[in-house]
């Protein structure tokens, strides 16, 4: 992903392999936390990883499970924390910069904090919104900037969101880069999701994480996936 | 002299290992009912596994990301995890059959019932994943599995009426009669014998297990392009056998033991020690490959290292969950349930898990991220989408057939 | 959000019902249900008496080793007797009786014959020609047998 300046985070981030010093495979991105800064931008801080990062995502019955068994280990149901200024580099992997798997747990207070929230919990929530299908959903959020060292000066902020009808992750990356092919995939996928549109975070787009919704004023911008 | 040496071996290892007990099996039993008839299957099947094979090979080269990887990037975590319950069945199923395989194998040496051999193999089995190297596991079962090469030899030395062979090409020829929701039936199971998704979980993961780089692409083509169309000029003399000897007598392939008569008939005691020898290759071979393929695709989703290129310390989770494995295909296989009856059931549901591995291949593979300029170049798009729509096909196809033919019954 | 239990209360009782229809004690076939069993029966017979033959014949000629031929007839004995076993528990349609009495002596001779081959070959003795005679016999007999159950469930 070197050379580029904005990425989405579901297809670019999440579920990616983490990979530490020497090589050695650490874990899956299992979730991305963001962190809601005083002037109200939103920027990835950490990357969480381990069961209680992945089995929110999974929803359904594992998640339930996992609900259940919450209580019996409290000091277990939070991830481990990767902050992003651990990432040397993001590519078909995410590098860190220390050894094997030395990530520490997340503190409870961090866990609380209002401000901060996961990618997950984003990802799949509805949108209200006039101009869109009723079904639509978040599908992805786009960030400006890059995520790791080489980037560390530079901003870094969710500026967009994807949304439409459909479950995060069936776009399979045929959204707005140069042609993948096969054409016939790539065809079938676009038209599964051609109510899909991508907002510009900003006045008329409201993230309501704690109400599980996202309102969109009648006269924002939608713009088609690919543009 | 040196490289050319490598990619021999790579094509020999590849020849080898391409039969296992899913093919031994469905491969003879085809013959013996269906004759000739089924010859195209075997080749779209191969075809099929080339064009997957290939892409999986490539995207490990370049970008060192084997096909769960894939899985739960694109598929994201949700259907990735359905995938991975999916698949590791399949992936289980097949083990279980491969161990089964290795112990009839070795019943036909002893005569000592194949439940009481399981243990003892899949303590074998065990023992080669967690202390062999990698590269030996490969190399010498694959060099031992081409002592299959024996049927082709026997298939020679019946001497069929090519004539009738030829004629016996045409899907149609049907020569054993039987109905046509049979055919589709075993068609399906032998699509899905040749293009068993832990071919590719264990190729892919294999060859960032070697540390493939995109020097060794050409040499990865060559495995694949030459060494399983050659398993697959195997698999068809299996089957060539069994339509010489069985078709005739309106015979039906139910054991191993049946598998090897013809060869036993065409080259007497020597010829059959070398192919019986090549069952217990091709399946050790394969068991190691599944069970492998099992710890590969659980801690590809989760993530935790794996791989026999780093210690056993070092890649614990993923040996733990291969002990588990190999425990759990023992314990099936001491109650006693037949182990090529596991095998028919491990090739049909392989047939219907084959798209959830195949899709998100075909998308990654046309990810500039991931190759750059080694992505799918036109023919492999028109190839793979093909063979996609194929794949989902059978897929489709494969549980009312076998209802309707109560597993090829009738 | 309520989907899954709607998709649930169409799908537990289906299988239920496919799994109970699967499980009845005794299956009470109509004609040509019954032909096609004894058919499958048939036809299963003869590819282990054929099969038992050929085993004989490499044996004979020394083209196996003595544990191979043991495996290879004992699991076609064993495959003999499930057959007779599987049409013989399956109640007879009345206007089957006579078919349903030779289909079911010509699998009890299949079986025989397959137990004498593997007692012959356990005691490692392959050149006994009256069998192998006898094995061709049988086969002939339980295609043709198969041949008349098809013919009759095709009428019928």
């Amino acid at each position: 992903m070197t050379a580029r300046d904005r990425y989405d985070v579901s297809l670019h981030l999440l579920d990616r392999q983490i990979v530490g010093a020497a090589d050695r495979l650490v874990a899956k991105v299992d979730d991305v936390e963001l962190t809601r800064l005083s002037d109200g931008r939103l920027v990835p801080t950490a990357l969480l990883v381990g069961l209680p990062a992945l089995l929110p995502r999974l929803s359904g019955l594992l998640a339930r499970m996992h609900r259940l068994t919450r209580a019996a280990a409290a000091d277990r149901d939070l991830p481990l924390v990767a902050d992003l200024g651990l990432v040397d580099e993001v590519g078909s992997d995410v590098r860190l910069n220390v050894a094997h798997a030395r990530l520490p747990r997340m503190e409870r207070a961090r866990a609380e904090d209002p401000h901060r929230l996961r990618v997950g919990d984003v990802l799949g929530i509805p949108v209200r919104c006039a101009e869109l299908p009723r079904r639509s959903k978040v599908l992805d959020l786009c960030v400006v900037g890059v995520p790791g060292h080489a980037g560390r000066d530079d901003p870094h902020e969710v500026v967009a969101l994807i949304v439409g009808p459909g479950r995060p992750g069936a776009l399979l990356g045929y959204d707005r880069r140069s042609e993948p092919g096969p054409a016939v995939v790539a065809g079938i996928v676009r038209w599964l999701h051609r109510h899909a549109r991508v907002v510009d975070l900003g006045p008329g787009v409201v993230l309501d994480v704690d109400a599980g919704e996202v309102r969109i004023e009648r006269g924002t911008s939608l713009l088609p996936l690919r543009g | 002299m040196k490289r050319y040496l490598g990619v021999l071996l790579g094509v020999l290892t590849a020849i080898g290992g391409f039969v296992d007990i899913g093919d031994l099996v469905t491969d003879a039993q085809v013959g013996a009912r269906f004759g000739w008839s089924m010859t195209w299957v075997v080749l779209l099947g191969v075809g099929g596994i080339c064009v997957f094979a290939e892409m999986a090979g490539r995207i490990a080269a370049v970008s060192h990301r084997a096909t769960f990887d894939l899985v739960r990037e694109r598929l994201g975590p949700r259907v990735g995890m359905l995938n991975l319950v999916g698949s590791i069945l399949v992936t289980l199923l097949t083990f279980i059959a491969e161990i089964g395989g290795v112990a009839l194998a070795l019943q036909l040496v002893s005569s000592v019932n194949h439940v009481l051999v399981v243990p003892f193999v899949a303590a074998a089995v065990w023992i080669v994943l967690w202390r062999a190297k990698f590269s030996s596991i490969e190399n010498v079962l694959g060099l031992l599995g081409l002592s299959l090469i024996g049927f082709a030899v026997a298939l020679w030395q019946l001497g069929p009426d090519w004539n009738d062979v030829l004629h016996q090409l045409a899907p149609t020829s049907n020569p054993g009669g039987e109905s046509w929701t049979t055919y589709a039936y075993f068609a399906v199971a032998l699509f899905g014998a040749a293009m068993t998704p832990y071919e590719v979980f264990f190729f892919s993961s294999g060859g960032v297990e070697e540390r493939w780089t995109r020097k060794d692409i050409g040499v990865m083509r060559a495995n694949v392009f030459i060494g399983f169309p050659l398993g697959g000029i195997l698999a068809l003399a299996i089957a060539g056998c069994a339509a010489e000897v069985f078709l005739p007598h309106g015979i039906s392939v139910e054991t191993l033991g049946q598998v090897g008569l013809p060869v036993a008939l065409a080259l007497g005691k020597i010829g059959l020690a070398v192919v019986v020898l090549g069952f217990f290759a091709a399946t050790f071979g394969a068991a190691c490959e599944t069970g492998l393929s099992v710890g590969y695709s659980l801690a590809q989703y989760f993530g935790f290292q794996w791989g026999k290129y780093v210690r056993p310390r070092d890649a614990a989770g993923f040996h733990v969950i291969i002990l588990l494995a190999t425990a759990l295909g023992a314990g099936v296989l001491l109650t006693g349930v037949d182990p090529i009856m596991v095998t028919e059931m491990s090739v049909v549901f392989s047939a219907i898990a084959l798209p959830l591995t195949y899709l998100p291949i075909l998308v990654v593979a046309n990810d500039p991220d991931y190759l750059g300029e080694h992505r799918n170049g036109r023919l492999a798009n028109v190839l793979g989408v093909f063979y996609l729509g194929i794949v989902l096909v059978v897929s489709l196809a494969a549980i009312p057939l076998m209802i309707v033919t109560s597993m090829g019954q009738h | 959000m309520r989907r899954p239990w709607r998709t649930t209360a169409v799908a537990v009782p289906l299988l239920a019902l496919l799994a109970l229809a699967g499980c009845s004690v005794v299956s009470q076939p109509d004609p040509a249900g019954w032909d096609q069993s004894a058919q499958q029966a048939l036809d299963d017979a003869s590819g282990e008496v054929g099969t038992a033959r050929l085993a004989l014949r490499a044996a004979a000629d020394d083209r196996t080793w003595s544990s191979y031929t043991t495996v290879l007839v004992s699991e076609a004995e064993e495959a003999a007797g499930t057959a007779e076993e599987d049409l013989s528990r399956l109640q007879v349609p009345p206007e089957r009786t006579d078919a349903a009495a030779t289909a079911l002596d010509l699998l009890g001779q299949a079986a025989e014959a397959t137990r004498q081959v593997r007692a012959l070959a356990v005691a490692g003795r392959y050149d006994d020609a009256e069998l192998a005679d006898e094995l061709a016999r049988l086969g002939t007999a339980l295609d043709q047998e198969a041949l008349r159950a098809a013919a009759r469930a095709e009428r019928s």
